[in-house]
């Protein structure tokens, strides 16, 4: 029997070691947990007694607690037995049983408790969902697609920090104010109000640059006539840009990108790289009708040697359809609409046959 | 403990008294190894080297995996498992099985995902160790993706 190593490579769920080894410390250490709980909660449930020295013949009892602190002081027990408990029969579940093993086992809990799987979802593994990429019709053509702009959670992110942030700063002012009226000048508090000022400032001053950016270009509209796409075939596709500036250009392109999850020590990052980029249309120095927007038709071929969409836990590759636009005073601005790209043979396919067996 | 070859290679394991892990061979109905989506995959395994050592159990699936700088994720498209001495002894030390292949994922060379399909032969023994065989193909013909 080979003994275990100590010091062995290990990234994220990775192991390069035994299994065996693995869980078994993986099961001691949640078994370690249940253990400190069953410790922790009788000792608190049974209450302490304490023994004095210099008096032998008093033991002095402590017991008795109100409800909010028998609450109180279970939690943590609680918490130990619940993290432990669950951990150690997860160890138990999978013991003995290959990756592989693992992995049927969990899809077959997933299929049997999907009341009636839709037969988009059935037949396309490991493809996206295309439920909210469809939800939309569209005003000439059939889908209106949804908008996911980085902008917008910028924006979201400015006004949360500049809320929080100046909230703290009417906090430290209403302080200064009050000993300011109580006659009293407190000079280590105004030293310090004055950099929360400024950050306040800032914040809030950034928020209003990224609300005007994102509402003075006017909204991007795009639809397609179809959905999902099929490598090799040949949609419609219809962009609305509004906005009563001049545009010095506008590029209408088609994108695949990857995206890695990974874990590096304790953080969990995500990586996300464009690894195909397929040009349009694009337009030079373009002014929308006052009060109305720019309206284009052009065609979209799938290239036919395409990947399809791809997602699972923590790898994913996605196409979108990318609205580059450069206006004539304005920082140039990126909109970002999602679409699902299945392959030739996922086109109209029913549902595929499976199969998880144990034989005897 | 565990030991894995792949591509059908060659068996490895720790030297010492351990008896020597056996070598399992699985050949293609296909000779490129390649595939499309929706294909029937048939497949003619041996296994040699078991030295008079009882199987316990047979483990037999196909399934995509993922590679790259992401965690991996796995997908499990067909699995047998075999565990009585009779059933064990219709499948070892040889056999064959066909599966057809779902139409995704397809075979995938990207630059940070990368997504292949195989064909893993597990064979536990009766003293608790246990021997993996993964042979790799390829399903539908997407070309490797480089940065643009």
């Amino acid at each position: 029997m080979r003994l275990p190593r100590f010091f062995t490579k290990k990234r994220g769920h990775r192991r390069t070691d035994s299994h065996a080894w693995g869980s078994f410390a993986e099961g001691l250490f949640y078994a370690l947990l249940v253990g400190a709980g069953v410790v922790f909660g009788l000792l608190l449930v049974t209450g302490a007694v304490t023994y004095a020295p210099a008096d032998p013949d008093s033991v002095v009892l402590q017991r008795g607690y109100e409800w909010w602190m028998w609450l109180l002081t279970l939690l943590m027990p609680v918490a130990l037995l619940a993290f432990g408990g669950s951990g150690l029969v997860r160890v138990v579940r999978t013991w003995g049983k290959s990756q592989e093993h693992r992995a049927a086992a969990s899809r077959t809990v997933i299929l049997e408790g999907l009341a009636g799987p839709s037969a988009g979802a059935a037949s396309r593994p490991a493809i996206p969902s295309c439920d909210n990429l469809e939800n939309s019709p569209g005003i000439v053509l059939r889908y209106r697609l949804p908008l996911e702009s980085p902008e917008n959670w910028s924006l979201v992110g400015f006004g949360l920090f500049a809320l929080l942030w100046n909230a703290v700063v009417v906090v430290l002012a209403v302080g200064v104010g009050a000993d300011l009226i109580g006659g009293t000048t407190d000079w280590l508090l105004i030293g310090l109000l004055v950099p929360f000022v400024v950050v306040g400032v800032v914040g809030v001053a950034l928020f209003v640059r990224s609300l005007v950016l994102s509402t003075s270009v006017g909204p991007t509209h795009v639809e397609i006539s179809d959905h999902p796409l099929v490598p090799g075939r040949r949609y419609d596709v219809r962009l609305g840009q509004g906005g009563a500036h001049l545009f010095r250009s506008i590029d209408l392109g088609l994108e695949m990108e990857e995206t890695a999850t990974f874990r590096q020590g304790t953080d969990t990052r995500t990586q996300r790289i464009v690894v195909r980029r397929v040009p349009v249309s694009g337009w030079q120095l373009v002014q929308p009708v006052p009060g109305g927007i720019f309206e284009a038709r052009v065609p979209l071929t799938i290239p036919a040697d395409a990947m399809h969409s791809f997602s699972s836990e923590n790898n994913a590759v996605q196409w979108r359809i990318v609205v580059r636009a450069q206006p004539d005073r304005w920082p140039e601005f990126i909109r970002v609409f999602p679409v699902v790209v299945i392959p030739v043979k996922a086109a109209g396919a029913g549902a595929f046959p499976e199969s998880v067996e144990a034989m005897g | 403990m565990n030991a894995a070859d792949s591509h059908a290679g060659t068996a490895y394991g720790p030297a010492g008294s351990t008896p020597p892990f056996p070598r399992m061979e699985l050949r293609f109905g296909h000779p490129g190894r390649r595939y499309e989506p929706g294909e029937w995959v048939t497949a003619e395994y041996t296994i040699d080297g078991l030295n008079g050592e009882r199987p316990r159990a047979l483990e037999r699936s196909a399934l995509w995996y993922t590679e790259g700088k992401g965690e991996e994720d796995l997908g499990v498209h067909f699995f047998e498992r075999f565990l009585t001495p009779e059933t064990i002894d219709r499948v070892v030390p040889e056999g064959t099985f066909a599966l057809q292949l779902p139409p995704s994922p397809l075979s995938y060379e990207g630059v940070i995902v990368k997504i292949r399909w195989c064909i893993r032969l597990r064979i536990f023994f009766e003293s608790g160790r246990d021997h993996v065989s993964e042979h790799v193909f390829t399903v539908g013909r997407v070309p490797p993706s480089i940065l643009p």
